[in-house]
């Protein structure tokens, strides 16, 4: 999994950093499931136990 | 006015609603959310397929963020209580108690927070970062493309200086996806619908301001 997209020099040189890179996008939507199934379930568990 | 004013304000008063949100911020809530919402899907549905012309509406979306931004900022510092969306001792205090709770400690229960709560604050803190950071690398993107109001010149930063600049932008846009999705959920949360509500009708009632909100902490006022 690539953090950063590049682009080929066109003066033949090294890769130019251009920006992030958008393999990533899943894994912000991920992020943001977790976040809410975990408080989800605390919760419910915590409510359950009184 | 001081809190103890507003707590006899707000005990002598025969109106049932406490103030939250004035309509100024309310209407400062939703029309960022517009424009979140409208970036954020002019930036990535076309790179997760459905191709359109994103760009105009994605540029002229984003001075107008940075335009609410910046009122927003002014208000806070000049006419909000700037103060209390700054986490404090008695956050730190509370969410270490609540913690301690959650693990199954017995010690000293949580006090109840002012208008907003610790975790409050903290989405706050992040979205003020991701929002600042989105609109300050837009900002300079705009430098790159030609408008009814400029030509493009791209050539006040070097290549790598623009490849951060589109990073920073990068990142902070994908993460404000990951926080937009937390804001809806604790949104439509049943236990926290007295909070949505109010950014509607900018009142809670008086029997929510008193289960949810300490009055030494928060200066309210009567609807």
């Amino acid at each position: 999994m690539q953090l950063f997209r590049y682009s080929t020099s066109i003066y033949g040189g090294s890769d130019v950093l251009i920006g992030a890179s958008w393999d990533l996008l899943k894994w912000f939507v991920v992020a943001g499931a977790v976040i809410i199934v975990l408080h989800a379930a605390v919760k419910a568990v915590t409510s359950a136990a009184g | 006015m001081t809190v103890s004013q507003a707590n006899v304000s707000v005990a002598g008063s025969a109106s049932g609603r406490i103030r939250r949100h004035l309509l100024v911020d309310r209407a400062y809530h939703w029309l960022m959310a517009a424009c979140v919402v409208t970036l954020l899907a002019t930036a990535f549905l076309p790179i997760i397929g459905y191709k359109f012309e994103w760009l105009g509406l994605h540029w002229t979306t984003g001075v107008a963020l940075s335009a609410l931004v910046l009122i927003h900022i002014v208000r806070a510092v000049i006419w909000q209580d700037f103060w209390a969306m700054m986490i404090d001792g008695a956050d730190l205090r509370n969410g270490w108690r609540h913690l301690a709770r959650a693990l199954g400690g017995k010690g000293v229960a949580p006090g109840m927070p002012g208008k907003y709560n610790g975790l409050q604050k903290l989405y706050h803190a992040g979205i003020a970062v991701l929002v600042l950071s989105t609109v300050v690398t837009g900002l300079l993107m705009l430098l790159k493309i030609d408008t009814p109001l400029w030509r493009r010149n791209p050539y006040v930063l070097a290549d790598y200086q623009w490849g951060w600049i589109y990073v920073v932008h990068g990142f902070a846009a994908m993460a404000l996806i990951t926080m937009l999705m937390v804001h809806i959920y604790f949104a439509l949360r049943p236990d926290e619908w007295r909070l949505t509500r109010s950014m509607f009708r900018g009142w809670i009632t008086r029997r929510e301001f008193e289960e949810h909100h300490d009055k030494q902490r928060w200066a309210a006022n009567e609807y």
